[in-house]
């Protein structure tokens, strides 16, 4: 055995981890290393930005004018589907895994995570889904059937390419990964923590990843159900959804809700995560109500579970299922709100610092709360009645997918990339990051609650001269140009900050969890010593020996 | 998380854990199969056609055999922690034997009902029915090879320790298999007779 | 709704301003968080919304009644990609794509598909629902004033769900029922000039494979009635208003107005298209 020391009550890591790395690509590209991992999911996990978010600018444009000609049907059809398919499959989830997966071992005083070679083999996984997904366009054209893909729209008869299926072997793929990577995330932060560490002194991010990871274990199933039902029918002729031989449409939308809801959950909860870590540190206080935030994200987990029909109020399922699901869905409210009072009063009384982290925290906070009211009235299921399928849903699920999980990653990657690559992040740049990403999100999304009560419906390749139509279609359209630009600011910044950026050293914003307990990047072993962990803020205490929060937390 | 459930999950090594958690979600996904075939057969009645062309008599046998594997691999395990190694490897291959016969039982069950033009495009009880037992089968089969692969593991020696937690997860996964098939074929099955 | 966003965002920026760190400051007051405020804001939230979901039922009960048991649909709908079918049972007429209804009536209509799932949505005269093979769906629509109502296909059904549009004409009663009379009525064949002609290639050239016509023996009903094509408004589901300039349009180059539509491009002569208009237009 090494006499590296390794923590916590699980077994000894495999001699692997603890070697120095290979030199070179072939050193990123066999790593085990969690760290290497997390950042090559990162990685990806831009490219794939890129592609869903060109192919977001090709709809934008399109539907700039009414009646426009510059992308066919066939063609907007596909690229809608690989819009959402992209930005929830490739982008949102390979992110928060690879966070995770960077910090988790980290945060829990641990040299890796538990299985570092399947840990390997998620990341591949999702590597190789994403491009067999993305070959889909040269052989004979990608999925369009929306990336919740129908049933019967997605059956053979009415989706004649083979894109339906390159969807569902791609997507079966990266959901191996991600049930492979959660599995190993749980056990890792159940059997890796640090002496001291108990699971009450959690910080909040690994405990919002730790119950993510349980909705992955328990949603994913469903999926790959739904896939691999939808697989048999198209290629072995088979009737699952064929409601002409007895099977059912509806049944697709139960099993793929049934995954696609507690989806919004384990996509949005990480990002809870990040902010519960952001927003405390640049408050220069502790999270308001720790319990009561850990609480609430347990109700949110279970209560995930219970919505899914909320996406089928247009079925036509009956006043009961109906009623059952308003309840559900209203409720889930209620712990969500609990969180942002709780962020709201960790501010209270703080020594707020505006970096470009805490901005995008702060940004959160509205953007977010807006997406969660506009929910809040789709639960309402006869107003779900007018503006279910239209912009306003559209709408909705821009601000709370991106003004909540983006906004939330970007706040995380802006705090967390110091400590990963060693160096700060354009301040400067970083700024005009936020107040561009700002204006333009709510200039591209904003306008989509209007279009949505005026009629428009979405998955419309275009739309007829309706007064003020265009017009609002227009501003959307520049609006999301703006965000394009904001984008590549950022990855400027990314890459100038990694060339030429300040060194950041161990804990550039006096934080108090145990990744700031080593050094930027921290060595392949992650830790030379652990400092002792007596509360929730091990380095508060450190720092602090006069009032450490041992003395004062219950 | 009460420190008595803590303890517990706690004191089981991580390949059992991960196990667990993977038998989890492959529960969930066995879940799935299993509500779309008793819906179908609320919605669609493939009961009618399940009736006509299952043999829950002779599937119920190769039932027996499989639950019966269940034991033995137990046994396998409770021999190995005693340090009887031969015993140990007895018990193993019978476990083998008594999975392969279930496998070749419902083999031979879907040529004969391939023969009577019983296939999974010809109505929605085929499709239900032969995705459902399909995928156990399959998981079945690569519980048998990672059965096999323990036994021939066994055969040089690995296992002298009493103690193996490769042997332990495996038979973990092997319980599932066997477990999972009671509620299938209860549901499919039996379902017709009651 | 607006009051919570604006309570949020009011909290938010008093913080950012009253909050914001000075330089000098020491490290604030070290607070854990306060039991009592945690069960005053989800106790708050809690009631609110127990409040909307009584707001739901209610709104719910308005908007969609339950129909007496027994009680028949007025008009049966059956969505098709992409273009609507109107049965009315009590005429037995059947016609597609411009609606109407006879105006304050509560009619219920049963809605189904033909092929994927629809979803009929006219904002001002009810609820939006889908349209499902093999799960027929009923609900409720009125017009309280006689006129034009506008809708679109709501679910995602493919290449032409955009053009996919819902005309629905609410008339006092009288007039609904001369209309309805009129749909009913066999226009008659022509007999000579290009209409006669047109006719002619009506079969020869395969519509009828396609399109139902009363009164001839074209019965298909793969594509839209035409029985009374040119007394519609709009051609292709709103695409087009319908005008014998359109028509030709239409004809010479479907895949231009609604790329992907199940109606090929034939090729055409001019001389074809000249006759088929023709014809069509004599079917009033």
């Amino acid at each position: 055995m090494s006499d590296i020391p390794f923590p916590g009550t699980g077994e000894a890591l495999p001699l692997e981890t603890q070697q120095e790395e290979t030199a070179g690509l072939l050193g990123w590209v066999s790593s085990v290393d969690h760290k290497r991992i997390g950042i090559m999911y990162l990685l990806a996990a831009l490219i794939y930005f890129g592609a869903g978010g060109i192919e977001a600018l090709l709809m934008r444009i399109q539907l700039a004018k009414p009646v426009n000609s510059f992308l066919s049907p066939g063609a907007f059809d596909q690229i809608f589907t690989m819009h959402g398919t992209t930005m929830i499959f490739l982008v949102a989830m390979p992110v928060l895994t690879g966070l995770a997966n960077y910090l988790i071992p980290l945060m829990i005083g641990a040299s890796d995570v538990a299985f570092p070679r399947l840990n390997a083999l998620s990341l591949w996984l999702l590597v190789f889904g994403g491009v067999l997904l993305y070959f889909s366009f040269i052989a004979g054209g990608a999925p369009a059937a929306g990336w919740f893909n129908y049933a019967p729209l997605s059956e053979k008869a009415y989706s004649t390419t083979q894109g339906v299926d390159y969807y569902s072997l791609g997507l079966l793929i990266t959901g191996i990964g991600s049930v492979v990577a959660a599995i190993n995330l749980i056990v890792t932060i159940i059997k890796y923590r640090a002496p001291g560490l108990t699971i009450k002194r959690l910080p909040l991010f690994v405990w919002m990843v730790l119950v993510t990871q349980i909705l992955i274990i328990l949603a994913l199933p469903a999926l790959n159900a739904s896939l691999v039902m939808i697989l048999i029918d198209r290629t072995l002729n088979a009737h699952f959804f064929q409601a002409v031989s007895g099977g059912s449409a509806v049944l697709w939308q139960h099993y793929f809700w049934a995954f696609g809801h507690p989806e919004v959950y384990i996509v949005i909860l990480p990002a809870f995560g990040m902010i519960s870590e952001v927003i405390p540190v640049f408050s220069r206080k502790p999270i308001y109500g720790y319990e009561y935030v850990a609480a609430s994200t347990v109700a949110i987990g279970v209560l995930s579970f219970l919505v899914w029909a909320h996406h089928m109020f247009a079925v036509g399922l009956g006043h009961s299922v109906d009623s059952m699901f308003a309840i559900s869905s209203l409720l889930i409210a209620v712990p969500t709100g609990v969180k942002i009072f709780n962020w709201i009063a960790t501010m209270w009384h703080g020594s707020i610092r505006f970096t470009t982290a805490m901005l995008f925290a702060t940004g959160f906070l509205v953007v977010f709360t807006i997406g969660g009211l506009s929910g809040v009235s789709l639960a309402i299921f006869p107003v779900d009645w007018q503006v279910t399928d239209t912009y306003y849903l559209v709408a909705h699920l821009h601000y709370v997918l991106f003004g909540g999980t983006v906004f939330g990653i970007f706040a995380g990657l802006y705090y967390w990339f110091p400590k990963m690559s060693g160096r700060m992040l354009d301040e400067k740049l970083g700024k005009w990051h936020f107040w561009t990403m700002l204006i333009g999100f709510n200039m591209t999304f904003f306008v989509m609650h209007l279009l949505g009560l005026m009629g428009m419906t979405r998955r419309v390749y275009t739309y007829p001269n309706y007064p003020g139509w265009g017009m609002l279609n227009m501003i959307s359209t520049i609006g999301a140009v703006v965000m394009g630009i904001s984008s590549l600011i950022f990855i400027w910044n990314i890459v100038v900050s990694l060339r030429q950026g300040e060194p950041a050293g161990d804990n550039p914003w006096e934080a108090w969890s145990l990744e700031w307990a080593t050094t930027s990047p921290p060595p392949v072993h992650n830790f030379d010593r652990i400092p002792p962990i007596r509360s929730r803020r091990p380095l508060w205490d450190l720092a602090h020996p006069e009032n450490p929060d041992w003395k004062n937390e219950h | 998380m009460n420190t008595e459930a803590q303890t517990l999950v706690e004191s089981w090594d991580n390949n059992r854990l991960a196990m667990l958690f993977f038998l989890l979600s492959e529960g969930t996904f066995f879940a799935f199969l299993i509500i779309a075939y008793v819906y179908y057969h609320s919605v669609s009645n493939t009961g009618v056609m399940a009736a006509k062309v299952l043999d829950p008599l002779k599937t119920g046998v190769y039932t027996i055999f499989l639950l019966s594997s269940s034991f033995t691999v137990w046994r396998a395990e409770k021999c190995l922690r005693r340090g009887s190694q031969r015993a140990f490897k007895g018990w193993l291959l019978v476990t083998i034997v008594l999975g392969a016969v279930f496998l070749f039982g419902q083999g031979s069950e879907y040529l004969h009902l391939y023969g009577q033009d019983v296939t999974i495009s010809r109505d929605i009880f085929g499709t239900s029915f032969f995705t459902l037992t399909g995928f156990h089968s399959l998981h079945v089969l690569l519980g048998l090879i990672a059965l096999s692969v323990i036994f021939v593991l066994a055969l040089q020696g690995e296992f002298a320790q009493q103690h193996s937690s490769a042997v332990e997860t495996v038979a973990l996964y092997w319980h599932f298999v066997d477990w999972v098939w009671v509620v299938i074929f209860s549901v499919i099955y039996l379902w017709t007779v009651f | 709704m607006l009051a919570i966003f604006v309570l949020v965002t009011a909290l938010v920026l008093y913080a950012v301003v009253k909050f914001r760190r000075r330089p000098g400051d020491s490290e604030p007051r070290q607070v854990f968080g306060n039991s009592r405020m945690e069960k005053a804001w989800t106790i708050a939230p809690l009631l609110t919304v127990v409040i909307l979901f009584i707001f739901t039922i209610h709104t719910m009960h308005s908007a969609d009644r339950t129909p007496a048991p027994g009680r028949k649909p007025n008009l049966e709908i059956i969505a098709h990609q992409w273009w609507w079918e109107a049965r009315y049972p009590q005429s037995g007429l059947t016609t597609a794509n411009e609606i109407h209804i006879p105006v304050g009536k509560a009619w219920l209509v049963r809605l189904t598909s033909a092929d994927v799932i629809h979803d009929w949505w006219v904002p001002d005269l009810g609820r939006k629902i889908d349209a499902i093979p093999g799960h027929p769906n009923n609900f409720w629509i009125q017009a309280d004033k006689p006129g034009t109502y506008l809708g679109t296909c709501a679910e995602f059904c493919g290449a032409g769900h955009a053009w996919m549009r819902i005309r629905v004409i609410a008339q006092p009663e009288s007039k609904f029922k001369a209309w309805e009379q009129h749909q009913l009525e066999v226009p008659p064949q022509p007999t000579s000039g290009e209409a006669a002609a047109g006719r002619k290639l009506f079969n020869k050239l395969t519509c009828d494979s396609c399109h139902r016509v009363a009164g001839t023996p074209a019965r298909a009903d793969i594509g839209p009635d035409l029985t009374h094509v040119a007394s519609r408004e709009t051609l292709a589901a709103g695409r087009l208003k319908d005008t014998p300039e359109n028509l030709g349009k239409w004809i010479s180059d479907p895949q231009k107005y609604k790329p992907g539509a199940h109606m090929p491009d034939f090729n055409f002569t001019q001389q074809q298209v000249n006759e088929l208009v023709a014809y069509l237009e004599t079917l009033k």
